[in-house]
């Protein structure tokens, strides 16, 4: 190398001559040596740079003759910095600097004319600069030939070398060498019309100041360089960097969410470090002047840290949502003439829909033909088996509910034009109602006013109400309790004639707070359902006497020929339709077969089919028989809930002002009723009271839906205005029968 | 369900003849986690039931009463299924489709009385043995946190 150097000189310092008269700062330079030194470097793009040399160099070599080259050749000079580079070390570069002010040697290495100019003082001397600039330094030379390169230069410029040498060997060292060299080509590129320029145009070397080159990497990842302005901040670098990881952080993050870490080197020239992460407002150039005085190594690059999570673009998870929610929507707007309103239109018992709607609702997503409509077609839908142990756990509840708790936003957006008719028409605003998005969706349509959520939480909350009282339960109002607020006053048969299994479904009502009665039997069961006020009817469906399907076809069959709820307008499948809404008046329901207060059967009793039984053919054959739903034993008691929220719910809608009446009635006789109707049941007269005046809170509500129910189906309301008379005589009659 | 979790938690380990879930569900139903008076007054009613059943199962069994013994299958399935009583669960349902002259699936066969009878009484035998197991393992646990 030495023979090198000794040739190179000559070279070199003409070009210093030239260069240095550039910058009339350089005098200066060797007394603050390395502030100048610094611009330098950076403006130089060192590690640009040093790969263009390398480039360069290679293609040199082969030629191998420095000598004829004249300086002002970029060719020639660049083949110098290549022996330089590998030979001298990087312990070198970095002790010297503080050995030689001078540092700005490496820049001069860099490419960039820029700090050539300023350096050139002390680079005259060697050089060495850059050769690869030479080019450059010709330009500057014309500026001022006058400057001379010092003397002291070429040590300094040796030493800093090396640094260059480090650059280079950095990225071979690195794994990526193929990163690298793609980076070093492109970089190349770039530089070769910089070189070009250099020639062509004085300007170009201030331009060049400005920019440098610094290395950055994600953690894990190959460095990588953007380039920045002298002044730069951090917080510019950032910037720079999302452009250049336009991907992978250009399109999640936003430059603020960008921190950048440096790794400290230490002056012993290990590369143990610690880190910083750098502020925004920090100066770059200064910070890498500082942390690396002998110039930035590719494995140096600064560490781009992201936050975790990724910047809202167009928040996906939101837009799931919305997304579900449209898909429902339409169909809800379908059905109901009230999107808005919670119960309306699948409770309506005139709609023929209702049934299915109902149907559908608990057990799953699946479509589910209702079951009366099972009967006409002959045909038996799919069954979704609610039974099924993983739901139980699983999210169901939260899931539509939550969402939906409509934002007015979201209902008019979806709305289809049916729906905005109507909205219009009743509703101008977007609709007040929250009160449940669920509504909406048929399969929760019944539960709206209770929460969801009360399922799982309330139940032990009750439990801990409760536990004062030992085994007793108390029946009677407790206002406090959860479960009022949750369970519509419903009044559930339950039919089951396993001792066992009825002792639990029992339990479980009380602790739900609802009415209930019990029957052990098919036959039994249908003249408790001929009492009327059941809302719900749990059904095994093996039972002995009468089996659960046989009692449900019967409870159909009179529900047909007494023109109860659906049947009384809907089609012609009941012969009694013909006859009109008269209950038992008409010859069609023998004396036998009507019921006593028609008031008390304002629609279909809800049948919910209880089997242990897997068998598919078992499901299909309870909705055949006119069941509404099914549940597999064993019962899981949360969906046993949700069944009566919903189906609870449903039915206290329509049958809202049979609960009106329910609430006086039950107060003042409660007593007599019980002693009526029940041989099995359990309740009492407090645990009724209660339940109805729980169920007051809620009618607010139901009472608005409820009334725009009846405006629509106005015809559906003739035996429910009868209801009012009736409802007295209702409690404890049974087969009276009337003529 | 913070209740039910707690229970759980002391719950032993019932193991594959017990649906843990399903038991934990009635064991939530209990005012009182020191006595358990309801939960085990459901289960053992459930003992006497079974104890019936089996009685019964075996004139039945003598009888040659397929259909007697088929509703007693389903009878014992109900309650067992309740209580989340897998093994005996099963073991009755397989009784109550071979009391219907069907397989173990619900099919319809063609098998012959004394086939069934012979894949009832099986079935009786196997029932029982499960259900000792399921008793042994609740008496246990009554034993253990009962008074």
């Amino acid at each position: 190398m030495g023979d090198l150097k000794a040739r190179l000189k000559p070279l070199f310092r003409r070009s210093s001559t030239f260069s240095s008269p550039k910058s009339p700062k350089s005098p200066k330079s060797p007394k603050s040596p390395k502030t100048p030194v610094f611009e330098a470097a950076p403006t130089g793009d060192t590690p640009a740079d040093g790969q263009s040399v390398s480039k360069t160099s290679l293609r040199l070599k082969t030629k191998k003759s420095p000598f004829t080259i004249p300086v002002y050749e970029e060719k020639e000079v660049p083949p110098q910095l290549p022996p330089l580079t590998p030979i001298e070390t990087e312990s070198l570069g970095r002790g010297d600097l503080e050995q030689s002010p001078n540092t700005s040697v490496e820049a001069r290495g860099l490419p960039q004319p820029s700090s050539l100019e300023r350096d050139n003082p002390t680079l005259t001397v060697e050089a060495p600069t850059p050769q690869s600039r030479g080019g450059e330094v010709g330009g500057v030379n014309a500026r001022d030939p006058g400057h001379l390169a010092e003397p002291d230069a070429g040590s300094t410029i040796t030493s800093r070398r090396p640094s260059i040498a480090d650059r280079r060997q950095s990225p071979a060292h690195d794994n990526q060498s193929r990163l690298i060299t793609s980076l070093s080509q492109s970089e190349s590129l770039q530089l070769q019309p910089t070189a070009t320029d250099y020639f062509g145009e004085a300007l170009v070397p201030a331009k060049m100041q400005q920019h440098k080159k610094i290395w950055v990497k994600r953690p894990g990842s190959s460095a990588t360089q953007v380039i920045i302005n002298e002044e730069d901040l951090v917080d510019d670098v950032r910037d720079m960097i999302l452009k250049k990881y336009a991907n992978s952080l250009g399109r999640n993050f936003d430059s603020p969410d960008v921190t950048l870490r440096i790794l400290y080197r230490r002056p012993s020239g290990r590369h143990s470090q610690t880190e910083r992460v750098l502020g925004p407002e920090e100066s770059v150039s200064k910070i890498l002047e500082l942390h690396y005085p002998g110039g930035q190594s590719v494995e140096e690059a600064l560490i781009i840290d992201v936050p975790q999570r990724r910047t809202p673009k167009h928040s996906p998870h939101l837009a799931m949502p919305y997304y579900l929610h449209d898909d429902l929507r339409p169909r809800e707007n379908g059905t109901d003439y009230f999107p808005p309103m919670p119960l309306q239109g699948p409770h309506s018992p005139h709609l023929p829909s209702n049934l299915s709607v109902s149907s559908t609702q608990g057990v799953s997503h699946h479509p589910v033909a209702h079951s009366i409509g099972v009967l006409a077609a002959g045909q038996v839908p799919k069954l979704p088996s609610p039974g099924a142990r993983i739901a139980r756990h699983s999210q169901h509840r939260p899931k539509y509910g939550r969402q939906h708790t409509s934002s007015p936003t979201v209902i008019q957006g979806a709305g289809n034009a049916p729906t905005h008719d109507n909205l219009k028409s009743s509703n101008p605003q977007p609709l007040p109602t929250p009160p449940i998005p669920e509504e909406l969706s048929p399969r929760k349509a019944v539960t709206p006013p209770l929460p969801r959520a009360s399922s799982p939480g309330p139940r032990s909350k009750v439990l801990v109400t409760k536990r004062s009282k030992k085994g007793i339960e108390q029946t009677s109002a407790a206002p406090g309790s959860v479960r009022d607020g949750a369970v519509p006053p419903i009044n559930v048969l339950i039919v089951e004639d396993n001792i066992i299994n009825l002792r639990l479904l029992e339990a479980f009502m009380k602790r739900l707070k609802v009415r209930w009665s019990t029957a052990m039997n098919g036959k039994d069961a249908v003249m408790k359902w001929r009492e009327g006020g059941f809302h719900l009817v749990l059904m095994d469906i093996q039972l002995p006497v009468m089996n659960g399907l046989d009692a449900t076809k019967e409870i159909r069959r009179l529900e047909r020929v007494n023109s109860i709820g659906v049947f009384s307008n809907s089609a012609s499948s009941t012969p009694t339709f013909a006859n009109g809404e008269g209950v038992g008046v008409d010859r069609v329901p023998g004396i036998e077969d009507s019921l006593m207060n028609t008031a008390l059967f304002k629609s279909p009793v809800i049948i919910v089919a209880l089997t242990a039984s897997s068998l598919q053919s078992d499901r299909h054959e309870a909705l055949a028989a006119g069941c509404n739903d099914f549940l597999t034993k064993p019962v899981n008691f949360e969906w046993l809930t949700r069944k009566v929220m919903e189906w609870g719910c449903m039915q206290a809608l329509i049958d809202f002002d049979g609960w009106r009446k329910w609430k006086d009635f039950s107060q003042t006789k409660a007593a007599e009723k019980a002693a009526g109707q029940s041989t099995g049941s359990g309740k009492s007269p407090k645990a009724m009271n209660g339940k109805v005046q729980a169920g007051g809170g809620k009618k607010e509500k139901e009472k608005m839906t409820l009334a725009l129910v009846k405006e629509n189906k106005a015809s559906s309301e003739d035996t429910g205005t009868s209801t009012d008379t009736n409802g007295d005589s209702g409690s404890g009659n049974e087969i009276t029968g009337r003529p | 369900m913070a209740e039910s979790e707690n229970g759980s938690m002391a719950l032993p380990d019932f193991g594959d003849s017990i649906d843990a879930l399903t038991f934990e569900q009635i064991l939530e139903m209990d005012d009182d986690e020191e006595d358990r008076e309801f939960s085990k007054s459901i289960v053992y009613g459930f003992f006497e039931q079974a104890d019936a059943t089996f009685k019964k199962m075996d004139s039945a069994l003598k009888d040659n009463d397929l259909s007697a013994l088929s509703s007693l299958g389903h009878f014992l399935k109900g309650s067992s299924a309740t209580l989340g009583l897998t093994k005996v669960k099963d073991s009755c349902e397989k009784i109550q489709h071979y009391g219907q002259r069907k397989d173990v699936n619900g099919n319809p066969t063609h098998d012959n009385d004394a086939r069934c009878l012979s894949l009832i009484s099986d079935t009786v035998k196997v029932v029982k043995a499960d259900y000792e197991e399921v008793e042994r393992v609740l008496k246990r646990f009554y034993g253990d946190t009962g008074k």
